[in-house]
């Protein structure tokens, strides 16, 4: 079984699984202390992964960290539908690996921004929020196009992307790194969207959507 | 908001404040924190002592600091697994958890969080169990099972605390023993304006309580550090696992927190609407107006 | 500074920014609101918090007919924001006064348009032709309105027909302390900008633009790209600029106290048998046989909130007062439904109804009252309706319904063609089980199969002829259901009330001491001395003129208390009950 290293209130964590739970994988969790206990910084997980970051999985013997490239290892090697990395699509391969690193940009701003603000890391707070609300402008604009295109997915298509799962959890986090989401209603609705996607699952400071349409 | 640059509510500064997290703070060297919009400085040393003061130029975090050279110190109490401190003339006790000090029990500190909002709007929430089935979904409640029963509360005179007892909700995973829900016994104190022991069935040990503890430490009057505190029965988990229970719990608690409008509590009985499941909050409520509390709250009108 | 004046209109989203099942987060003059579309098309402007604990109703959930709060689950209906339901309290109707504050809001040229306090109509935008127009991409900029206003004069664009071409000559053609009218002419070509500054907050602001119509030919995205691009860069240029300078202090829009009763915890509010509510008959039509509906709508103003179990009393023409169920679902806020069956032995009342009442007729009725208050805390409930007792059943199993809650209703009637509103029945699907000519042994065997079964956390509620009420609450007691978990309504107290008693009734809050002779019920003696109680059907069915009972020994006369209540003797129904003891205090 999958072992994925955890910790409840990371949102790097909670991309995978949030996508396992939406590949309908199980998985085992084992919990690391990383506040207060800094445990991702201990000698054994250093073994592990010698950036002393979460998540990383295990997985028939092979060992994964950073979570975008763990996103597209589960969607490549367990998406029986072939939806969530458009492998056989380059246009569309590309610009899902152009919105990973996006994601990636969302971390080191309004991730920042949270565990500053949160669990009092030392970061240049102004600028992480000035920098994801750069971000967040660009992503706004960019889905309310895709609206108007009628397209509801950050990579254009029918289905949803290892893309959105990667920009889901610190855009809705955003909030507790002081970084409102008012100004960007195109993300507030794709957010919803999400939210209905089937496998749905939330972490702390994530709620849940009502159903979209009457049962 | 009030856009003052320090407290100068008499009430506020005369409290202990929780400031530091005694296990997380390396001996011997200087630590800042902020507390009532102040900056201050601390540190810990190997005999068991702890100093606490205006930061200063002359010394800076990280500074190696020894007892004897200090600035003037602020007063200084270690309790629960915390520093604490005061602005004003604090009491010479703190409340008092006579189970922190049963031997068999787990104590443990499970998380300090920021979080923005005021720390009277934290309490109010942590004596709140109406939101259990919609915040702390399928943990501490499950719809349909919303209904908040009738409980007690008194404010004891002679200890100056807010007691409320009887109080009980359905939990759907009551115990790790059991595979059914079942209602849970809770018992809250609130013997400080900005702290709360919260005393639960415990799953091992019919006949004690779990406690669990929130200390709010107040950065300003919409900002606060809150740290987590548990003393409870319990061999058989991690401390990690303990932790992360109570993590996620205060996790799911935080935006809602965020999303409170205004942040500060408002204490006029006409800015929000009680009903028969808020009489801890209203008893609360009354008895911050009735200290003459300021910081923090929106004052009722005179 | 701009002019701040609570009267002016602006837009405060587009209309495309309202998708189904989804709350915006707007905010005007620093107020913030929760905006939301019904499955109704009703937008909905409220103050952004709940009125409980202030959580923000922006990040609660529409269900298409209801906004339901995160932090306790309190529900507000579409068009009132008034509160149906607390799930804290599941046995009781909230206070119907719960209400959120709600906000003009028009739809016009593709936006949302609101104030404080709307003086006027929403303004006419010259050139522009309703549903004509294109709305272009909202853009959020940290600026006051009044520098953005001033920058957007300069605003250049190409014409929609003439993207590429150069030069374009643009021209003010128009405009007002928040909004801007541009013309821009190249190659024969020409294009009609409208924007309106929405003052967000002191700091902040939303440019908001449509164009006229979108000529033929051209790429509705591609102009829409066009100017998303220009305005973008203007916003960068205008927001360079606003950070030279300090930023202004946030505005402070003031929250409007609740009232003062709802400050406090609930208590019984005085009122007579009231009629304060004024009703247009909109619709009237065979609900089934023998059944009419009647559709009533407002007359002005908007319905108060009703609940699932409500009733309101109807004033008839002909001088009587009936009481009806609400039959609506959920949200359904814009009328009232309800179902009327014609009685052999009727006193004038149902008669007048199906014989006299017109589609046009203008009607009073009392606010909705309810007695009969739905639990959603059940891990399942049963409905059991006998005939037109179906009405308040119905209500509650559409609310259990759309929220996907656990419920069976089980319909007796005497044939389908009996069976009141097919339609609304329909959406209950198979959850909905018909009971079709049963004799009475039949119905009695049927009930016992259907009330057998219980578990704990189960609730029942029966409606219907007071004998299959009497046989089904038997039942239920030999089943093992509790009396907590049967809920019940007569529609009428067919009990001979001996009302032959005299005693006397001392009112412990009024300190008063009334002597109750025969003849007489304890509501005429208090009405008579003043005492305002609210009443309804008069007859000790509907549980409105209830009174808590501090000493003495009722004589209960009624059908709305259960055997449990009644025997506890800490409430009577003071329009029919009466005293075995020579004195009774009450609780007013």
């Amino acid at each position: 079984m999958i072992k994925l290293y955890d910790y409840e209130l990371s949102g790097n964590c909670y991309k995978l699984r949030l996508f396992m739970s939406m590949l309908g994988l199980e998985y085992e969790s084992v919990p690391i202390d990383f506040y207060p206990g800094r445990e991702h910084k201990s000698d054994w997980f250093l073994r592990i992964n010698p950036l002393g970051q979460l998540p990383v999985i295990e997985d028939e013997g092979l060992v994964l960290r950073d979570a975008q490239a763990i996103l597209v290892y589960l969607a490549a090697r367990y998406d029986t539908s072939r939806q969530w990395y458009p492998v056989d699509d380059p246009r569309r391969l590309g610009e899902v690996s152009q919105w990973l690193s996006f994601a990636d940009g969302i971390t080191a701003t309004a991730s920042a921004a949270r565990l500053h603000d949160g669990l009092f890391y030392d970061r240049d707070i102004e600028a992480c929020r000035t920098g994801a609300h750069r971000l967040f402008r660009i992503l706004d604009d960019h889905l309310w196009f895709g609206e108007q295109e009628g397209c509801d997915w950050i990579v254009a298509g029918d289905r949803p992307t290892i893309a959105d799962i990667a920009c889901f959890p610190y855009v809705i986090l955003s909030e507790e790194g002081g970084i409102s989401r008012q100004d960007y209603p195109a993300i507030r609705r794709w957010c919803d969207r999400v939210k209905r996607l089937p496998g749905f699952i939330v972490m702390s400071g994530v709620f849940p959507a009502g159903p979209a349409k009457a049962a | 908001m009030s856009n003052a640059t320090h407290c100068s509510d008499r009430v506020a500064l005369d409290l202990w404040h929780p400031v530091a997290v005694i296990e997380e703070a390396a001996p011997g060297l200087v630590h800042a924190t902020r507390l009532l919009q102040e900056q201050l400085h601390y540190a810990l040393f190997a005999d068991g002592t702890a100093a606490v003061w205006r930061a200063e130029p002359a010394l800076r975090i990280g500074d190696p600091v020894e007892p004897g050279m200090l600035p003037p110190a602020l007063p200084v109490k270690l309790a629960y697994g915390y520093v604490w401190t005061s602005l004003g003339n604090p009491p010479a006790e703190l409340f008092a958890i006579p189970e922190w000090e049963e031997a068999d029990r787990r104590r443990l500190h499970a998380a300090t969080m920021g979080v923005k909002v005021s720390a009277p709007r934290a309490i109010e929430n942590f004596l709140d169990m109406g939101h259990f089935p919609y915040v702390h979904t399928d943990i501490l409640g499950a719809e349909p099972h919303t209904e908040v029963k009738e409980y007690d509360v008194d404010i004891s005179v002679e200890r100056d605390e807010i007691l409320a007892t009887r109080c009980r909700f359905f939990q759907p995973m009551a115990s790790t023993a059991s595979s059914g829900g079942a209602d849970v016994d809770y018992i809250y104190r609130v013997p400080h304006p900005f702290c709360s022991v919260l005393y639960k069935s415990s799953p091992v040990d019919e006949n004690r309580l779990d406690v669990i503890a929130i200390f709010v430490q107040p950065i300003d009057e919409e900002n606060v550090r809150a740290h987590m505190m548990l003393c409870v029965l319990d061999e058989d988990n991690e401390d990690k696992i303990i932790k992360r229970f109570q993590q996620t719990i205060f996790g799911q608690d935080k935006p809602i927190l965020e999303n409170q409008y205004p942040k500060r509590l408002p204490l006029d009985p006409r800015a929000e609407t009680p009903i028969r499941a808020d009489k801890s909050s209203i008893a609360y409520r009354r008895w911050l107006r009735d200290k003459g509390l300021t910081y923090g709250v929106i004052p009722a009108a005179a | 500074m701009f002019d701040t004046s609570p009267h002016r209109w602006h837009p405060i989203a587009a209309s495309s920014d309202l998708v189904s099942r989804h709350v915006f987060h707007g905010q005007l003059l620093g107020r913030e609101f929760a905006v939301w579309r019904a499955d109704d098309g009703f937008v909905n402007v409220w103050e952004n918090r709940c009125l409980h604990r202030g959580v923000r109703l922006s990040i609660g959930i529409n269900d298409g007919r209801e906004l339901k709060c995160q932090y306790h689950g309190w529900r507000y209906a579409n068009r009132t924001a008034g509160c149906t339901y607390i799930p804290a309290h599941p046995a009781d109707a909230p206070a119907r006064t719960i209400t959120n504050r709600t906000f003009a809001a028009v739809e016009r040229y593709g936006m949302v348009w609101s104030a404080e306090q709307p003086e006027g109509e929403v303004p006419a935008v010259a050139g522009m032709e309703e549903g004509g127009q294109l709305v272009l991409r909202p853009i959020p900029l940290n600026a006051s309105a009044d520098r953005v206003v001033e920058h957007l004069k300069s605003y250049a664009f190409a014409p929609s027909a003439a993207l590429d071409a150069q030069p374009v000559e643009m021209a003010v053609e128009g405009g007002g302390a928040f909004s801007v009218a541009l013309l821009a002419r190249a190659d024969g070509a020409a294009t009609r900008a409208a924007f309106f500054v929405q003052p967000v907050d002191s700091g902040r602001s939303v440019i908001r633009g449509m164009l006229d119509a979108l000529p033929d030919g051209a790429d509705r995205v591609t102009v829409l790209r066009h100017h998303n691009q220009r305005l973008t860069e203007l916003r960068e240029r205008i927001e360079r600029e606003a950070a030279r300078l300090p930023a202004p202090e946030p505005m402070q829009p003031a929250i409007v106290p609740v009232s003062a009763e709802l400050a406090e915890m609930p208590e019984l509010t005085p009122s007579g048998r009231k009629a304060a509510l004024r009703v247009q008959v909109a619709r009237k039509w065979q609900a089934a046989e023998g059944i009419a509906a009647l559709e009533l709508r407002t007359v002005n103003g908007v319905l108060p909130t009703f609940q699932p179990g409500a009733h309101i009393d109807l004033h008839l023409p002909n001088g009587l007062v009936r009481q009806y169920s609400i039959t609506n679902g959920p949200g359904e806020t814009d009328r009232y439904v309800i179902g009327v069956k014609r009685e052999a032995a009727s006193g004038g009342g149902s008669a007048c109804v199906h014989d006299t009442l017109r589609v046009g007729d203008v009607l009073a009725i009392s606010e909705p009252r309810n007695n009969f208050p739905l639990r959603r805390d059940a891990v399942r409930t049963l409905f059991i309706a006998g005939g037109i007792g179906i009405t308040p059943l119905l209500s509650m199993a559409l609310a259990l319904d759309h929220s996907a809650l656990s419920y069976r209703l089980h319909y007796f009637a005497q044939a389908e063609s009996q069976m009141a509103f097919a339609d609304r029945l329909a959406e209950l699907k198979g959850n909905l089980v018909p009971h079709l000519g049963l004799s009475p042994e039949a119905t009695q065997e049927k009930l016992r199969e259907t009330l057998s079964g219980y578990v704990p956390g189960m609730h029942v509620y029966l409606c219907g002829p007071g004998p299959m009420l009497e046989a089904a609450r038997a039942i239920a007691r030999d089943c093992g259901w509790p009396e907590s978990a049967v809920h019940f309504e007569y529609f009428k107290n067919t009990h001979e009330i001996d009302d032959s008693s005299s005693f006397e009734v001392a009112l412990a809050r009024s300190c008063v001491t009334l002597q109750v002779p025969a003849g007489r019920t304890i509501l005429d003696v208090m009405r008579e001395a003043g005492i305002d109680m609210p009443s309804s059907c008069e007859q000790g069915a509907c549980g409105t003129c209830l009174a808590t009972v501090i000493e003495g020994e009722p004589d209960h006369q009624d059908v709305y208390l259960n055997d449990a209540e009644k025997r506890s003797n800490t409430k009577i129904m003071t329009c029919v009950s009466r005293a075995k003891s020579a004195r009774l205090v009450l609780d007013l």
